[in-house]
């Protein structure tokens, strides 16, 4: 009798998902740039590393499918990271709106509260000293200006 | 040769006063802290400092930038050995070992070990430059597209390499990276993959991506530690072990001199070298290593090798500059800047005709190498101390100086937004085992590889046969080869053998 595969775990699944995201975006990028234009030129290295790219994602599914692929056991629990990704994709983003002086006040501010610290005169003091000190630190050396809330840059 | 009457007028030159040294300390230090500040780049330092140069000679002008330059190029392991945030492409293997020593609570030591490395691997490496510098520009004359090409590729393939179990991962990492960074307004005029965006059709920037898929990435895995070291009695701060960690680097010889001759070739190439140079001291030091297992682990020889390479390909770049006026990269574009600013040119005249500047500023870092020794051993007590910070503040300063150093590369909001999507990128990458240093490099060295590529195809006409006819880019390929499929070769041979 042969022996059953067994089925696969939630991570390996999420492992095949990123595979197939990367085989996935590979071939968008190569018709992109196929569209783009189809002379010897623009493809040179295109087209032969997508190719490998593709023929290896084969391999690596085929691999993992039948559970020859080793899981990731230091993998730590994605609950404890996300916080720390939102907290940080959301500073990013409000950027243009916020500036660099308020952005970065607040985003200090609510990861220090996010990640247990209670003592307000403590997160508001580191926040606002190491806002103060980045952002006249960055604005002095960089020679264009800044987006800024509150302490303009413009030149 | 040796010509002993310039070398003589040389060393007249910065020691009959002791002008030129004064501005070598500021040098030294500027070099260091935009090295240890992850987003700050050398080239930075250099362009920002470039003006003041004006007011110099020639000779105090080249002191200073090349004292930035030896300055930053120890201070870019600082981050990599302390937070896993390489500064430069060149500290990548750095923190291989760098970061597992400082989590197991050696992080005197391993910024210890760096900085013995760098230094000698400085003086090693102008002294091959001093001995070497005629035969190193005939080889770097001798590359051309075809050969950039196969480094790059074979720089991808030596990372992937790297990935053990995981190599199929680690190759598709990697030229994943490569096509990430082809991304934009190709060399044959036409734009890809840019979604549309005005901000995409000069690429991906590299440097902010390599920073969030490195820094960002690790510093989410971190967010459930207290400290960097969780052992308390770890974290001290001691000059002692610095000072050991120092004298341990001396105690590998062959790995200093292995990483510096790499250093010295690998990084005269132009535009790959350091990036090169640094991954594959560490790649053969750990090949031969007899406890190879223990790469990666945090074992000290790994920070040689990567350190003794990166100091070393500063001279290889300086003799590409000095020899044939051609920068390597962006610290040495700077210093033909100078050179302009100046009204010298690079290139063999300069070689022959004041072969006195050539070998003063060879000397001259010599001299910087011990100032470095001082000034090292002084600026890494107060830095080491990031061990003592709490990850709760850690994390989200590191996190915004990211922000802050990629918003002054790009001088927009391209630079914090492609930190914020590398890093979950970095953090899904590590997370699945996919190789983060070969995407790394493939991103950085991608746009070149296209590059030598076109050119190539230009330069053969389309021949495949123009290939035979360039020994070195046959070897590159070989070597290649070698380093994907060496191991199994040698084991399938020995096994045989042992039949």
């Amino acid at each position: 009798m042969k022996p059953t595969a067994k089925p696969l775990n939630s991570h390996q699944i999420a492992d095949l998902i990123v595979l197939c995201t990367l085989a996935t975006v590979t071939t968008a990028y190569f018709f992109d740039a196929y569209h783009a234009s189809t002379k010897i030129l623009n493809l040179i290295l295109i087209l032969p590393v997508t190719s490998i790219v593709l023929v290896l994602c084969l391999l690596e599914f085929i691999q993992q499918i039948r559970g020859k692929a080793q899981p990731n056991e230091k993998a730590e629990p994605i609950a404890k990271t996300l916080p720390v990704m939102a907290l940080f994709v959301g500073y990013v983003l409000t950027l243009p709106w916020l500036g660099f002086d308020v952005g970065t006040c607040l985003f200090i501010c609510a990861y220090l509260w996010v990640y247990g610290e209670r003592r307000w005169r403590w997160i508001a003091g580191y926040g606002l000293s190491f806002t103060l000190l980045m952002t006249s630190f960055f604005s002095m050396m960089l020679p264009y200006p800044m987006p800024m809330l509150l302490f303009s840059t413009a030149y | 040769m040796i010509e002993f009457d310039a070398l003589h007028a040389g060393l007249g030159m910065l020691f009959s006063d002791l002008t030129p040294w004064l501005i070598v300390i500021p040098g030294i230090l500027i070099g260091l802290v935009f090295g240890a500040i992850p987003g700050l780049q050398i080239s930075m330092a250099m362009a920002i400092f470039l003006p003041m140069t004006l007011y110099m000679d020639f000779m105090q002008a080249m002191l200073f930038l090349t004292a930035i330059f030896t300055g930053g190029s120890f201070g870019g392991s600082i981050p990599a050995i302390l937070m896993n945030i390489p500064g430069t492409s060149s500290a990548i293997a750095t923190a291989f070992d760098g970061y597992p020593m400082s989590r197991n609570g050696q992080h005197n030591t391993a910024l210890g070990v760096g900085l013995g490395a760098s230094c000698v691997g400085v003086i090693i490496g102008y002294s091959l430059l001093f001995l070497l510098i005629g035969p190193i520009s005939e080889l770097v004359l001798k590359l051309g597209p075809a050969e950039m090409a196969a480094v790059v590729l074979w720089g991808i393939t030596l990372i992937a390499s790297l990935s053990g179990e995981h190599i199929t991962k680690g190759i598709i990492s990697g030229f994943f990276g490569l096509l990430i960074g082809t991304v934009g307004y190709s060399e044959a005029g036409v734009s890809r993959g840019t979604l549309g965006s005005a901000y995409l059709l000069d690429g991906i920037p590299a440097i902010p991506a390599m920073m969030g898929m490195f820094a960002a990435s690790e510093l989410f895995k971190l967010a459930d530690s207290q400290y960097l070291v969780s052992d308390a009695s770890a974290r001290r701060v001691s000059i002692r072990k610095i000072f050991a960690g120092f004298k341990q680097a001396i105690s590998y010889p062959w790995v200093i001199l292995r990483g510096s001759v790499i250093g010295v070739f690998v990084g005269a190439v132009p535009g790959v070298g350091s990036s090169v140079a640094n991954l594959l001291s560490y790649i053969e030091t750990k090949r031969k290593h007899a406890d190879s297992k223990s790469f990666g682990q945090g074992n000290p020889a790994g920070v040689v090798a990567s350190e003794s390479a990166n100091s070393t390909s500063e001279a290889g770049s300086m003799a590409t500059l000095l020899a044939l006026g051609i920068p390597g990269g962006g610290a040495t574009a700077v210093m033909l800047a100078a050179f302009a600013m100046h009204n010298i040119t690079g290139g063999p005249q300069f070689i022959r005709e004041q072969t006195d500047i050539v070998y003063a500023i060879i000397f001259a870092n010599f001299g910087q190498a011990f100032l470095l020794i001082i000034l090292g051993l002084l600026f890494i007590p107060l830095l080491a101390n990031v061990v003592k910070v709490p990850m709760n503040y850690l994390i989200p300063s590191v996190l915004a100086m990211a922000v802050f150093g990629a918003f002054g590369l790009t001088g927009d909001l391209s630079g914090p937004i492609t930190v914020a999507f590398f890093s979950i990128i970095g953090w899904i990458f590590k997370r699945y085992q996919y190789s983060v240093p070969a995407a790394v490099i493939g991103i950085l060295l991608g746009a070149m590889a296209e590059e030598s590529l076109i050119y190539s195809y230009q330069i053969s006409g389309g021949q495949w046969s123009y290939l035979l006819e360039r020994p070195i880019t046959i070897a590159l390929l070989v070597l290649l080869l070698f380093s994907l499929f060496g191991g199994k070769l040698v084991k399938m041979l020995t096994q045989k053998v042992s039949q």
